[in-house]
């Protein structure tokens, strides 16, 4: 029995070494937990809508209410010009929500639950708003490292200190899923070894928080993808509106 | 006619009443959860981002230690003044 509360978190390859250049690019569990949910996202929104019925079957339902959710997320927090960002949008939210849901199963990997995943997907929201910012407003988006009504004599230390709040926006998105996965995962599983160690005598009270601890990290998971996304609806806002 | 007269009042009942579940959903639990974990990493992100850079730029000019503590406390500036910008956009709404 392996009571090591980090051994959960350990990638191994599945099958041969593949090494690219120098790179290696072998088959992990982490991608095969990535697979599975991509897979079963499609799967969902396949079978979601394929038969549209006035009266919706549950699977349509949830279909159904998965885009009307993010619909409204976008709608109210980047205003209806970020429209066209649905698509994007809409799969990041699927996704990390999928690694999330099927990293609280028993014997499964959570794949947000590493730090260079989730700084890859944050680069690519920052990086994405970036270039959106600049094809946008050309040079003028530098304009959201001047706020308004600031003293000249301020302005070199105000300048620098807009620079390292919006360099930190990838930092603070992809740390926030990241540890919070993390932590919850290692709590689950120290309070699981608890009840294994106390035995059948002591154990009760571990168990019970141990329950008490999945129910809480099932909401912290839906919660952290909605907080992702709806942290990239609001970056996206500000690139596209550019006023703060 | 009498028929969509009624009909008409009731769509307006049923606006009103999507309407008000609208307005009371917004400050849910779970949402404030979610804007307590984003403030909280924001003020943390701006000091490792912070020391970052002054380390970096420490190592190419070296100027070790005097730019990475000038750019730590820049850092915090910068994580309580994002803090206080989220906290006043929640305010406002």
């Amino acid at each position: 029995m392996n009571l090591n509360p980090m051994h959960q978190f350990e990638v191994y390859k599945i099958g041969p070494e593949i090494n690219l250049g120098g790179l290696n690019l072998s088959f992990t569990n982490a991608s095969l937990f990535m697979i599975i949910s991509a897979i079963l996202i499609t799967l969902l929104l396949f079978f979601g809508t394929k038969k549209k019925e006035l009266i919706p079957s549950k699977i349509q339902l949830i279909t159904e209410m998965s885009y009307t959710f993010v619909a409204k997320m976008i709608n109210d927090t980047a205003g209806s010009s970020a429209k066209s960002f649905f698509p994007f949008i809409f799969s990041l939210f699927m996704f990390v929500l999928f690694c999330n849901m099927i990293g609280m199963l028993p014997y499964s990997f959570t794949v947000t639950s590493h730090i260079i995943v989730t700084f890859a997907l944050a680069a690519i929201v920052f990086i994405g708003v970036t270039i959106i910012g600049f094809v946008k407003h050309g040079i003028r988006y530098l304009e959201l490292f001047i706020p308004k009504g600031v003293p000249i004599v301020l302005l070199p230390l105000i300048i620098v200190i807009e620079i390292i709040s919006y360099l930190s926006r990838p930092v603070s998105l992809s740390v926030r899923l990241f540890a919070n996965m993390m932590a919850g995962h290692t709590m689950l599983k120290v309070f699981g070894g608890f009840v294994i160690s106390l035995g059948l005598l002591g154990g009760w009270l571990p168990l019970g928080f141990s329950v008490a601890l999945t129910g809480l990290e099932i909401l912290v998971a839906f919660l952290q993808a909605y907080v992702f996304a709806i942290l990239t609806c609001i970056y996206l806002n500000d690139a596209l509106n550019l006023h703060h | 006619m009498k028929n969509f007269k009624e009909i008409s009042a009731r769509l307006e009942i049923a606006k009103k009443n999507i309407k008000n579940i609208q307005e009371n959903n917004k400050g849910s639990n779970a949402a404030s959860f979610g804007k307590a974990l984003k403030i909280s990493t924001e003020l943390v992100a701006t000091v490792v981002v912070g020391t970052t850079i002054g380390f970096l730029l420490d190592n190419w000019f070296d100027t070790k230690p005097l730019l990475i503590i000038c750019f730590f406390f820049i850092g915090v500036v910068a994580g309580i003044r994002n803090v206080f910008r989220s906290a006043r956009k929640m305010y406002e709404k």
